[in-house]
């Protein structure tokens, strides 16, 4: 869990921080900023805009709902101008579809908005290092979509066909809170491979513009959010 | 009172049925002697005859040693054996050679037993030879080609040997000599009425024998069908039967010819008893049958001549009764309850009757006599009748069984359908009603925490106490992350909500330092698939009050969670969640009254939760730390008692 040592020091790192709500806003801030993160905030999606032309970031951190937009279409922007950021989002309660839509277009991790100014911290830390923070409830919302339904479950069109059978199991062992140790132990495999594991899942959801028919479909299922 | 009333209506109900009963009985004899007068009628019509001026009356008689003149018809008493002829009736024809090319015959119209007919002395006929002819039941007609080469110009000699072996007397009719194609006509007819039609009825009355045969085999609680088969098959053998000059050659042949009458009439009886009273009488239900058996009894071992004349004295007043007694318990029947079968078959019975009464009369030369017997032909249309009504009342039956399974299917799928309306009705209601308690629940359950929750936040603010309201704030979110999770379906895996529970708890413990050890056996939980949302609540939130208890008052460091299947006494494998801490341990160990006062009720909550879940919390509280184990159910209930 410590930053390996070869990682950036964390005032070497850059976050673009996109959120409307000013207390939100600066809870956040506080947080990255105490934390000795580059944070640059902005509220609009205008702004964000703005702050990138000048300067591509090294972590985007994204509310979605914004008043002039919304949050996925920074994400895809950010995606195309700049494949090596890292993309968060922030995340209300109980909205695992948010997140997951976010992942289909590109985001690796998310931070909760009442997560202690710490835990803020350490999950942008971890995200760096290439750790994708994952909760049992995203990991259960995803596995629940590799299960064949006679009808799909509500939510953002997701397509697991490309996870392998043990990334599925890890998700499962995720989902049921068994800890990484555990899952490792139990599907016989290195501790240490366990969060490169959930990083390629978080790739492989991710939606690529092959065709512009499913990234239509997949912006249709996420401006229905 | 009540006697008093309802006596006059007894008595007066049974005069009435009386009086029905009575007006019934006259009604029912009125139509009976109508069709007998009918029947009456009908028999005394003339049959067709040649013309008259072809009549040979006068003959002269030779019988033995006397000689004498006679006018036809002649009766002859004496009786002889078959071999020998009675009697010799010599007479004369005129035949003129004009005729020449016309063919001539002799028709003999009506004859007992049998003659041989000689024309200028070559026997053109000999009857004994027709078996036909020689029963003396039925008025066989006889007519004989004359060769041409016989006949000569002038009177010709025609001599008629008549036969005689009984049981009846001789007789010969007035006969007719002269063109074959005058005198075949009324032959035909003759031989239509007489001979044809009685074989027509008995392959009818076969036939019936072996349907009604079958319906007995297959309903052997119907005798009734059983002895009208067996009447219509004796009935049927006996037409087909014929009968041998020298009968006693065929002894068996005999006695089933002679004895079949009476067994036949017997059988009748038998199925009418049956039929309209439904009960039959032991003893005298065998007294029926003895005069055939005992007809054929001698038939079989007696001499012809006494077989003959106890057919006369036995069989048929045998018969007699027999369709006397039908005739009274149809009537009897048809008085109690009228139905159509029963009217039918009491008219049959009175035209046998009155033709058996005209036949008995006939022979007894009371009126006169033709030597025509019509109660065996009036019986056999009498059977077939019977059986063509019977068949058509099965096969009535069986439409209406149809039409009943028809109806019923019918009323089945209404039944079918109102029910699955009913069900789905039920289902409806069952859902909405479900809908109804799964939103009273998460009213209840949104109220209990968050609800109090952010009035402590209001409550806080308003006194500008800002430390607290952090707390409560963080409480109100993680209840409402609860109630939300909750909501999902997790498929009865409780794992799928204590994952997510985990990563609440160890969000809620880092800023205390406190160590989370999370400990879960593979697989972990059994599944329950009765696992409701409203379960997961409780539980979780009893998970939550342990949890908070060793945060707040037990001022533990360190907390393990253990979540393992055990085997319950009966093996049944059980889950089981334990949360222990390394505190002070709770209640009796707090000192402060507020605080005891606070976890107590903390721990009533928890083992009311646990109850309404079917769960059992077992909480042991040291010095050295506490543990709160909660033993799932085997099977969560379904309905929330505690929940009203």
């Amino acid at each position: 869990m410590t930053p390996s040592s070869d990682a950036p020091a964390d005032r070497d790192i850059t976050i673009l921080l996109v959120e409307d709500d000013p207390p939100t806003l600066w809870r956040l801030n506080d947080a990255l900023v105490g934390a000795g993160f580059d944070v640059v905030a902005a509220a609009t999606l205008g702004e964000a805009r703005a702050s990138l032309e000048t300067r591509a970031p090294r972590v985007l951190l994204t509310d979605l709902q914004l008043p002039d937009g919304h949050g996925i279409e920074l994400i895809r922007e950010m995606r195309r101008r700049s494949p090596d950021t890292e993309i968060m989002v922030i995340s209300a309660l109980g909205d695992e579809e948010t997140v997951v839509s976010a992942i289909t277009v590109g985001a690796t991790g998310y931070i909760l908005k009442d997560a202690f100014p710490t835990d803020i911290a350490a999950t942008v830390r971890e995200l760096v290092a290439g750790h994708s923070p994952i909760s049992a409830s995203i990991a259960r919302f995803i596995v629940r979509r590799t299960q064949a339904h006679a009808e799909p479950p509500p939510g953002p069109e997701l397509n697991t066909a490309k996870l392998t059978p043990r990334e599925i199991d890890i998700l499962w062992g995720i989902a049921k809170g068994f800890s990484y140790a555990e899952i490792a132990d139990n599907l016989g495999m290195s501790r240490q491979t366990v969060p490169g594991h959930i990083k390629s899942i978080y790739r492989k959801l991710e939606v690529h513009t092959r065709g512009e028919a499913v990234f239509e479909a997949v912006q249709q299922g996420l401006i229905r959010l | 009172m009540t006697d008093e009333a309802s006596k006059p209506a007894a008595t007066g109900g049974l005069a009435l049925r009386s009086r029905k009963g009575a007006s019934r009985l006259v009604q029912y004899v009125l139509l009976q002697a109508v069709i007998a007068a009918l029947c009456i009628v009908v028999l005394r019509l003339p049959l067709p005859e040649p013309p008259a001026q072809y009549r040979v009356v006068d003959f002269t008689l030779s019988d033995r040693d006397t000689t004498r003149t006679v006018a036809l018809p002649d009766f002859l008493d004496t009786q002889f054996s078959v071999d020998e002829p009675a009697a010799s009736y010599a007479g004369h024809f005129i035949w003129s050679t004009r005729e020449a090319g016309r063919a001539w015959s002799v028709y003999l119209p009506r004859f007992t037993n049998g003659v041989a007919v000689l024309v200028n002395g070559v026997e053109i006929l000999d009857s004994r030879r027709d078996p036909d002819a020689n029963r003396p039941d039925r008025a066989t007609p006889e007519i004989a080609l004359i060769p041409a080469s016989l006949l000569h110009d002038g009177s010709n000699d025609l001599v008629i040997r008549l036969y005689v072996w009984g049981p009846i007397s001789g007789y010969l009719a007035p006969l007719f000599v002269g063109p074959d194609d005058a005198l075949r006509p009324a032959c035909e007819t003759r031989t239509l009425i007489f001979v044809t039609l009685p074989m027509v009825f008995a392959a009818w009355r076969g036939i019936l024998a072996v349907i009604l045969a079958i319906m007995w085999a297959m309903r052997r609680h119907e005798p009734a069908y059983g002895a009208l088969a067996a009447a219509m098959a004796l009935g049927a053998s006996q037409a087909f039967l014929q009968t041998t000059v020298d009968d006693p050659r065929h002894p068996h042949l005999n006695a089933a010819l002679i004895a079949s009458g009476p067994l036949e009439s017997g059988f009748v009886l038998a199925f009418g008893i049956l039929f309209f009273t439904r009960r039959w009488p032991r003893v005298l239900g065998a007294l029926i049958f003895v005069p055939g058996m005992l007809l054929a009894l001698i038939a079989l071992f007696g001499t012809p001549q006494a077989v003959r004349e106890y057919s006369v004295i036995l069989g048929l007043p045998a018969v007699g009764v027999h369709l006397a007694l039908l005739a009274l318990i149809v009537a009897w029947s048809e008085i109690r309850r009228q139905d159509v079968p029963g009217l039918l078959l009491g008219c049959a019975v009175t035209i046998v009757l009155t033709s058996f009464v005209h036949d008995i009369l006939s022979v007894a030369q009371i009126i006169p006599d033709h030597r025509l017997f019509f109660t065996r032909l009036s019986y056999s249309a009498m059977l077939v009748a019977i059986g063509a009504g019977l068949t058509w009342r099965f096969a009535r039956a069986l439409n209406r069984v149809d039409g009943f399974a028809a109806h019923l299917a019918i009323r089945l799928r209404e039944a079918e359908e109102k029910l699955k309306a009913s069900f789905a009705r039920e289902q409806e209601r069952e859902r909405t009603a479900a809908l109804a308690r799964e939103r009273t629940r998460l009213m209840r359950d949104l109220h209990d925490g968050l609800g109090g929750q952010l009035v402590s936040i209001v409550a806080l603010s308003e006194r500008g106490e800002a430390g607290g309201i952090g707390e409560a704030a963080r409480a109100a979110l993680k209840d409402l992350r609860l109630v939300i999770d909750s909501m999902d379906d997790i498929g009865g895996d409780l794992m799928l909500a204590l994952g997510s529970w985990r990563d609440r708890v160890a969000a809620q413990l880092r800023p205390h330092n406190i160590a989370l050890d999370w400990h879960a056996v593979p697989p972990g939980l059994p599944v329950y698939p009765e696992l409701r949302p409203w379960h997961v609540i409780q539980i979780v939130r009893i998970l939550d009050e342990a949890v908070t208890n060793a945060v707040k008052h037990a001022g533990a460091k360190r907390i393990a969670v253990s979540i393992e299947t055990l085997k319950d006494d009966t093996g049944e494998p059980r889950g089981a969640i334990t949360i222990t801490d390394d505190g002070k341990g709770i209640a009796p160990a707090d000192d402060a009254a507020d605080g005891r006062r606070k976890t107590g009720r903390g721990l009533a909550n928890m083992q009311n939760r646990a109850a309404r879940c079917g769960a059992a919390l077992d909480l042991i509280s040291g010095s050295d730390g506490t543990r709160v184990r909660l033993k799932l159910p085997r099977r969560f209930p379904d309905g929330d008692a505690a929940a009203g």
